[in-house]
């Protein structure tokens, strides 16, 4: 082997990833020959000496020091951090307040005149004096029957909800309501009937 | 180990200031070690060290946690060193190497207890020595060899620091050991 390669081999078994025949090569060589014998020891020698570069510790107030540098944190940077840290709630809080924006909206852009919605609207008598729908004895109404600024008088059945909105559900002796009956007469009433919509309009499949 | 310094990190990333200190507590010899090795002042070393601290508060939110924190300090602590080394190249020579000498001065008087004077002076000239063969190798050959032998990192993690691949490292480190050779054996 020439002292060349060698040396090359010499570095490789400095760095700890020579392979067990160049191992033997090296050896070998170094066997034979001083002056490569002499590098390796004086090499070995360098680091040793780096090595033996005593560990200094940094002043002991160091710590305290950089510490009291750190930028304060201010407002803007403690509610960015929370908001970063959040996404989840961020997006929770954002839809939140779209929602009930949009719902309270809905609540005051309504106008007076008497609302009704249901499938079988032939079926309803209105009584414009009182502002009453009546679903009168023996008629029997499919679905659900939504009022709004008016109340409801049930003599007969409904197959469904019966809900008055900013006004009241009256229910005769003779009345069978299949679902719910339900007055709104607050805006907070509104949000609530709106947003337990939306969750039953989510989750079908929940009783 | 690495498992509390993820909790710190987090902790850290919050905003609690205490985790951070314990973050510095952790690291603070390790990157003054790195900067006294390659600047060879102990004051101008403090001052690397405390950037390299801020720098890291200040990029937390960076920070990407699938490297090594240590690997990240450690690349930001080298290039302070490297930068600073360029700024002021002009006014190295007679000045940092006295400052030099009053730093480990210091040292020495910190860890008089466990020596006697003679095994002061010895060790005193011997660290001059190491500090001066470091002196004399070119930074991109310095940040190295005190990455490899004196803050006993592997290739693979050097690698990582500098972004630099293990082939270059070694490289480097082979220029670096004979240079030492040369320097040390001339003294």
């Amino acid at each position: 082997m020439e002292c060349r390669q060698a040396n090359l081999l010499i570095h490789e078994f400095l760095d700890g990833d020579l392979d067990e025949l160049s191992n033997q090569q090296l050896q070998e060589h170094l066997r034979t020959c001083q002056a490569c014998c002499q590098h390796l020891h004086e090499l070995k020698r360098a680091i040793a000496f780096l090595q033996s570069a005593s560990h200094i510790h940094v002043s002991a107030d160091f710590t305290a020091r950089v510490l009291a540098q750190l930028p304060s944190p201010s407002k803007a940077n403690r509610v960015s951090n929370w908001l970063r840290q959040h996404p989840f709630l961020v997006a929770a809080a954002v839809f939140f307040f779209l929602m009930t924006g949009s719902l309270t909206a809905s609540w005051f852009e309504q106008d007076e005149t008497l609302q009704v919605s249901s499938a079988h609207l032939d079926k309803l008598k209105i009584d414009k004096e009182r502002n009453v729908v009546v679903v009168p004895s023996g008629v029997t109404i499919d679905g659900d029957l939504v009022v709004r600024n008016g109340s409801v008088e049930v003599l007969g059945k409904v197959k469904g909800n019966v809900v008055a909105i900013e006004g009241k559900v009256f229910l005769a002796s003779t009345a069978q309501v299949a679902g719910d009956t339900e007055s709104i007469e607050a805006i907070f009433d509104w949000i609530w009937y709106e947003l337990k919509n939306i969750g039953n309009d989510l989750l079908p499949l929940a009783p | 180990m690495e498992f509390v310094e993820k909790r710190l990190l987090e902790r850290a990333k919050r905003g609690d200031r205490e985790a951070f200190a314990e973050l510095i507590e952790i690291y603070k010899d390790k990157i003054f070690q790195l900067a006294y090795r390659m600047v060879g002042n102990r004051q101008e070393a403090e001052d690397i060290a405390q950037e390299t601290f801020l720098r890291v508060f200040a990029n937390l939110h960076t920070y990407d946690e699938n490297y090594k924190f240590s690997t990240w300090i450690y690349r930001i602590a080298t290039n302070l060193c490297i930068d600073r080394g360029r700024k002021k190249r002009p006014d190295f020579s007679l000045d940092e190497q006295a400052e030099g000498t009053e730093g480990l001065d210091w040292y020495s008087r910190l860890s008089s207890n466990e020596q006697t004077p003679e095994e002061r002076v010895v060790t005193q000239e011997l660290q001059e020595t190491v500090q001066k063969a470091l002196n004399q190798l070119a930074p991109k050959y310095r940040s190295i060899m005190i990455l490899r032998y004196i803050e006993d990192l592997s290739l693979q993690e050097i690698s990582d620091v500098l972004k630099l691949p293990v082939s270059t490292i070694k490289t480097r480190i082979h220029r670096g050991r004979e240079a030492l050779r040369g320097r040390l054996n001339f003294m």
